[in-house]
């Protein structure tokens, strides 16, 4: 694709710390290059900030590279912007044309409470896998790799729900800020295998409690974090998180 | 987890929604099936032995109460629903991704419950209250030999007036799609999805309940107001 410099209007949200209002404020960027990812921007703009001896924008990120889940920002409207299966940092300049505005704004949930400005705090996901999100085994010898048989269907399954890197663009995109693609993947990826079976019943339980106590919505099925997550986590995943839900909810006798 | 704490969590809560809704779908079937013959050509015989044989079977009567129960129910859990879902977001985005990611109807299930709510209330006001706690004129027929009330002529009679027609299709269009979204949705919510059946819900809850019983339940007043 050919290359190309651009000037763009950006509307960022600024909030100082999690009590304060916040507000939209606006800036100009000019000469961003098409071949800059949406952060490498946000440094040009930070960079420019600093400069003139403003306070930078704070927003999180760790890999720059789409695994680490930390680029939490809504664009113009879509999480992580306008690109399907894409985290903040691999979505790149080319996805905006020059005079483009574009509104950028952190998640929104009473669960994802803000930090500062960009940054979110996405601590609700680490206690709803503190619920139960793992599996116990034993210390001692690591047990060879193939000695329980497993399908390969069902490792794949298992697998592409592993994928799931926490981001929260699910809850973002939700209407409900609903978190249940992001636990139905974290179930799903256990719920599928034997070592996941011990703790099955209490494992869907306590992580839906859990998810219902950091106050996320219910799920109305309408699809859309499907269709904003950057690692196309699939929707059958909340429909076995409710089977498995259900199932523990009328066979589990505590 | 106790039955009281699962039935309120938000998946027991949704259970709750999915099964009463998927029982008033079925009671949908057997009540356009009834109407219909309010476009018979037979002076309303049909339909009146019908709504007499309704009105004073006790096994239909139980269902009957049953049924309101179950749409009170259903209406209260979704509010509980859509206030906590409005809760889990305080502040707004500036920009929504409109239809881009959900279709608008998927989202607007509590607009469109609200909508057929309202429906529900003007329609049975308007011929259950009047069939059951009112003096209405009456028929005979030979084959039932007592005479029985005219719920016929009601209803034709209410038809001719045009704002009635109006707020009936509006209600017709809410439910199509409440349908089309809310009868796929249970079957999700039951952790019924798979790649065998899922072609089959679709298909019964778009073409089915989301047009053709709402369709159905539509031409019969706009029938009545032009005849």
């Amino acid at each position: 694709m050919e290359h190309y410099n651009m000037g763009l209007t950006l509307k960022v949200w600024r909030q100082k710390n999690k009590d304060d209002q916040g507000r939209f404020e606006t800036y100009q960027v000019k000469d961003i290059s098409s071949e800059m990812s949406f952060l490498e921007m946000f440094d040009v703009l930070n960079e420019n900030l600093i400069n003139e001896g403003k306070e930078p924008i704070a927003f999180d990120h760790d890999c720059r590279e789409g695994i680490c889940g930390m680029c939490s920002m809504h664009i113009n409207g879509r999480a992580h912007g306008p690109w399907a299966g894409t985290t903040t940092c691999q979505l790149h300049m080319r996805a905006f044309k020059d005079g483009d505005t574009v509104t950028v704004e952190p998640w929104r949930a009473a669960a994802f409470p803000v930090v500062k400005d960009l940054t979110v705090d996405r601590g609700a996901f680490d206690r709803i896998i503190e619920a139960g999100g793992y599996i116990s085994v034993n210390t001692g010898n690591a047990v060879d790799a193939n000695a329980i048989p497993i399908a390969k269907d069902k490792a794949d399954a298992a697998f592409a729900a592993a994928a799931c890197i926490g981001c929260g663009a699910c809850v973002a995109a939700c209407k409900n800020s609903s978190a249940m693609l992001f636990v139905s993947a974290k179930v799903s990826q256990l719920a599928q295998l034997p070592q996941g079976e011990p703790e099955r019943a209490t494992r869907a339980l306590n992580m839906v409690a859990q998810m219902d106590k950091e106050g996320f919505g219910s799920c109305t099925n309408t699809g859309a974090c499907e269709a904003e997550c950057p690692k196309e986590i699939s929707l059958t995943n909340i429909a076995r998180l409710n089977r498995e839900f259900i199932r523990a909810g009328f066979t589990y006798e505590k | 987890m106790k039955w009281s704490q699962f039935f309120n969590t938000s998946i027991g809560k949704k259970l709750l929604v999915g099964i009463t809704g998927l029982f008033l779908c079925s009671f949908i079937i057997v009540h356009l099936a009834g109407n219909v013959q309010l476009l018979y050509n037979d002076g309303g015989k049909g339909f009146n032995t019908y709504a007499a044989f309704m009105g004073h079977n006790s096994l239909i009567q139980f269902i009957a109460w049953g049924l309101k129960i179950v749409i009170l129910l259903h209406a209260i859990v979704a509010i509980q629903l859509t206030f906590s879902n409005r809760k889990a977001r305080p502040v707004k985005y500036a920009v929504s991704p409109g239809n881009q990611t959900s279709s608008w109807y998927s989202r607007q299930m509590a607009i469109m419950g609200s909508i057929l709510f309202i429906f529900i209330v003007v329609h049975l006001s308007d011929f259950w209250w009047k069939f059951h706690y009112q003096s209405l004129p009456t028929v005979s027929y030979e084959a039932t030999g007592e005479p029985i009330k005219d719920l016929y002529t009601v209803v034709q009679f209410a038809f001719k007036e045009s704002w009635l027609v109006v707020l009936y299709v509006i209600g017709m269009i809410a439910l199509s799609f409440h349908l089309i979204h809310g009868f796929k949705s249970a079957f999700q919510t039951f952790g019924l999805n798979h790649v065998k059946y899922n072609g089959l819900i679709n298909f019964v809850g778009v073409w089915l309940f989301g047009i053709l019983i709402p369709l159905g339940f539509a031409i019969i007043p706009v029938v009545i107001f032009f005849k």
